[in-house]
């Protein structure tokens, strides 16, 4: 008996019990659902991580306070980089291009009768080019600004939003710690960036911030948040890295372990990278729990389908058929029916994806490796799970299948 | 009733045709120790060639066991078995499937055609196992079928046939391997009177055509038809050799 042959049988007994074999499939079909959909998803967030950072600006390093293993002592960051550190890197460092410190702070800002909870970041001028930002109406801080400590602030559109709606902000009054700032600018929307939207903020001189607003902060002057700074190319980010790290060294005096961190946009994406991708896995690991469940499924019909065929067991192996053959046929109807599973589970979870990514900036997609792969592993589960119905079948007695009625 | 004591001392292949069936010494011992059952005790039998013999006998006599053995579909305690001169009775499982596929034809009581099959394909089945190729398979079936007298009904399915039909269905299946011996169990129990007499007018002109014929029946009426009855009683061969008038006193006495 070839195997067109026990195909085609196969076929037949599968299409005659049709109701019977699309229940069957069911699990399997859920299982690769959500193993596409998840692993879809968890793709999509990388995607869109890795989009992120490239709108982030090219040749980008950060420089934040502390380290990542650090055991911490209290929840805030390790007050260890300050603003003369960023000075120090603007004029000592040559591979770099611009540098641009930040001071981040949740604060309440107030419009007339509105108030609301938002993020104040203190920077420079410097900032718009380094994190490719752009104003979209009045102006960004300036070196005079900076200088004489002006108390003026640039909104995100959102903020802008929020206060003034659909009126004019620039040149109003807002105050941030019942200390009054004038509007004269609003920055064109940028998005999220990992979560966070960039939109609701609000920006003032880094000075006016530190002196008017927080104070000196940490014993070696004032704290920031963190430093952005650009590399003069892509070519010079390692060694603007390794400049930045030996000039913080010596400035921080240190002999051992580094009180901060040089991260350039690729290592952050890399981390990044790396959180999605354990997501990703057990998200999809957890889906794949479900793949075998309905893979035990396709084994308990097999099972019943074999005691209700026992007669036709009977019945076949009188005309012939070996214990083989029986076997074969069984397998192949285990396996036809996990693979179409396979592939209506991988439609459904396909389609799944489609949807997220048309309603939510999630571009989630799937590799056709991860397709082809999701289609063999049914396949092999259920080859798997065909093993033992099909091996009770043709272990079938035929004078005791025959005779059962 | 002299005449049929001398019939138990039998095996006297007298014709000279060769054996289709031959068992020598055959037991069946189901069970071990206290639940010991002997289904066929110590039974030698020899069907030749182009005979047509129906088995009978009260039921647990042994007649299905005796069944069973011949068809190649369970192997004997102890004894040995000569099909068509082949020693089957110690062959493995897959030898016998394929003995069974190529020697034996089997007709049951209850028909057993594949629902989801039509009748030509029902008929293809065994020839399926064979590795025929599927062109062949077609025209042997339909011919098979012709001979049944169905052959305008290749593409009913089985619950678009009556019982009648069914069984000459299952019977075309059966020769449609030109087997050496055609085993029929039970044929006609479930069918009823007129289209028994169907069923038996072709297994006559099957036998006419040169085709051994077995079967197991407890209808008189049915095993009056062919030409030998063997009788079983307690796993043992009685009456080897009964004509239908001998068979009818034989039946009249054991009920």
């Amino acid at each position: 008996m070839d195997i067109l042959d026990s195909l085609k049988m196969a076929g037949t007994t599968l299409a005659a019990n049709r109701l019977r074999s699309a229940l069957t499939i069911l699990g399997i079909v859920i299982g690769n659902a959500s193993v596409i959909g998840m692993v879809g998803v968890g793709q999509g967030a990388q995607r869109l991580a890795a989009e992120q950072f490239e709108s982030l600006g090219p040749n980008l390093l950060f420089v934040s306070p502390g380290q990542p293993g650090q055991r911490r002592a209290t929840l805030t960051a390790p007050k260890t980089l300050v603003l003369e550190d960023a000075k120090a890197i603007a004029t000592q460092v040559p591979a770099i291009k611009e540098v641009s410190p930040q001071i981040q702070n949740q604060q309440q800002v107030t419009y007339g009768s509105k108030n609301i909870s938002t993020l104040v970041i203190g920077t420079n001028p410097e900032f718009l080019t380094v994190r490719s930002f752009d104003v979209e109406r009045g102006r960004f801080i300036n070196e005079q600004d900076l200088k004489r400590n002006n108390r003026i602030a640039i909104l995100g559109p959102e903020v802008a939003n929020k206060l003034f709606g659909i009126r004019e902000p620039i040149g109003q009054q807002i105050r941030i710690k019942n200390i009054s700032f004038e509007v004269v600018g609003v920055t064109k929307p940028k998005g999220s960036f990992l979560g966070s939207n960039q939109d609701d903020a609000v920006f003032v001189p880094i000075t006016t911030l530190a002196n008017r607003i927080i104070g000196r902060t940490s014993v070696y002057g004032l704290q920031v948040t963190f430093i952005s700074v650009t590399a003069q190319n892509p070519a010079s980010m390692s060694a603007a890295q390794f400049q930045i790290r030996n000039l913080l060294r010596l400035r921080h005096k240190i002999t051992g372990e580094d009180d901060f961190t040089v991260r350039t946009q690729e290592e952050i994406l890399t981390i990044v990278n790396t959180i999605t991708g354990a997501l990703t896995i057990m998200l999809g690991a957890i889906a794949a729990i479900s793949l075998v469940v309905g893979g035990i499924g396709v084994m308990n019909i097999m099972l019943v389908s074999v005691t209700e065929r026992t007669q036709e067991i009977g019945l076949r192996k009188a005309l012939g058929a070996t214990q083989q053959d029986i076997l074969i046929q069984f397998l192949i109807e285990a396996v036809i029916l996990a693979t179409a599973g396979g592939l209506v589970g991988t439609a459904i979870g396909m389609g799944g994806i489609s949807l997220v990514s048309s309603f939510t900036p999630l571009k989630a997609s799937v590799a056709p490796m991860s397709i082809f792969l999701a289609i063999g592993v049914s396949s092999g589960i259920g080859l798997f799970f065909g093993v033992v119905p099909a091996q009770r079948a043709a272990r079938l007695d035929p004078i005791v299948a025959l005779r059962s009625a | 009733m002299q005449k049929l004591e001398d019939k138990k001392i039998s095996e006297v292949a007298a014709t000279g045709k060769p054996a289709i069936v031959r068992l020598e010494h055959i037991s069946k011992v189901y069970g071990i120790g206290e639940t010991e059952v002997i289904a066929l005790n110590d039974v030698s039998l020899v069907i030749e060639a182009g005979e047509y013999c129906s088995i009978m006998g009260a039921s647990g006599s042994g007649k299905s066991t005796a069944m069973n053995a011949i068809g190649c579909l369970d192997r004997p305690t102890s004894g040995r078995y000569y099909l068509d001169g082949v020693d089957v009775s110690q062959l493995d499982d897959a030898q016998l499937a394929h003995i069974r596929n190529r020697k034996i034809g089997f007709v049951f009581q209850q028909f057993h055609l594949l629902p989801q099959l039509s009748a030509l394909e029902n008929v293809m089945l065994p020839m399926v196992y064979a590795g025929i190729s599927s062109s062949e398979r077609r025209d042997r079936a339909v011919a098979a079928l012709t001979k049944v007298g169905l052959e305008k009904r290749l593409n009913n399915r089985p619950n678009q046939l009556s019982g009648g039909q069914q069984q000459r269905v299952a019977i075309a299946r059966a020769i449609v391997n030109q087997p050496v011996l055609l085993l029929a169990d039970e044929p006609t129990g479930a069918l009823d009177s007129r289209t028994t007499h169907e069923v038996m007018n072709i297994f006559g002109e099957l036998n006419r055509s040169g085709i051994t014929i077995v079967m197991v029946t407890h209808e008189p009426e049915v095993a009056k038809t062919t030409r030998r009855i063997v009788w079983f009683r307690d796993g043992e061969v009685v009456y080897s050799h009964l004509t239908p008038e001998e068979m009818l006193h034989v039946a009249v006495a054991a009920t």
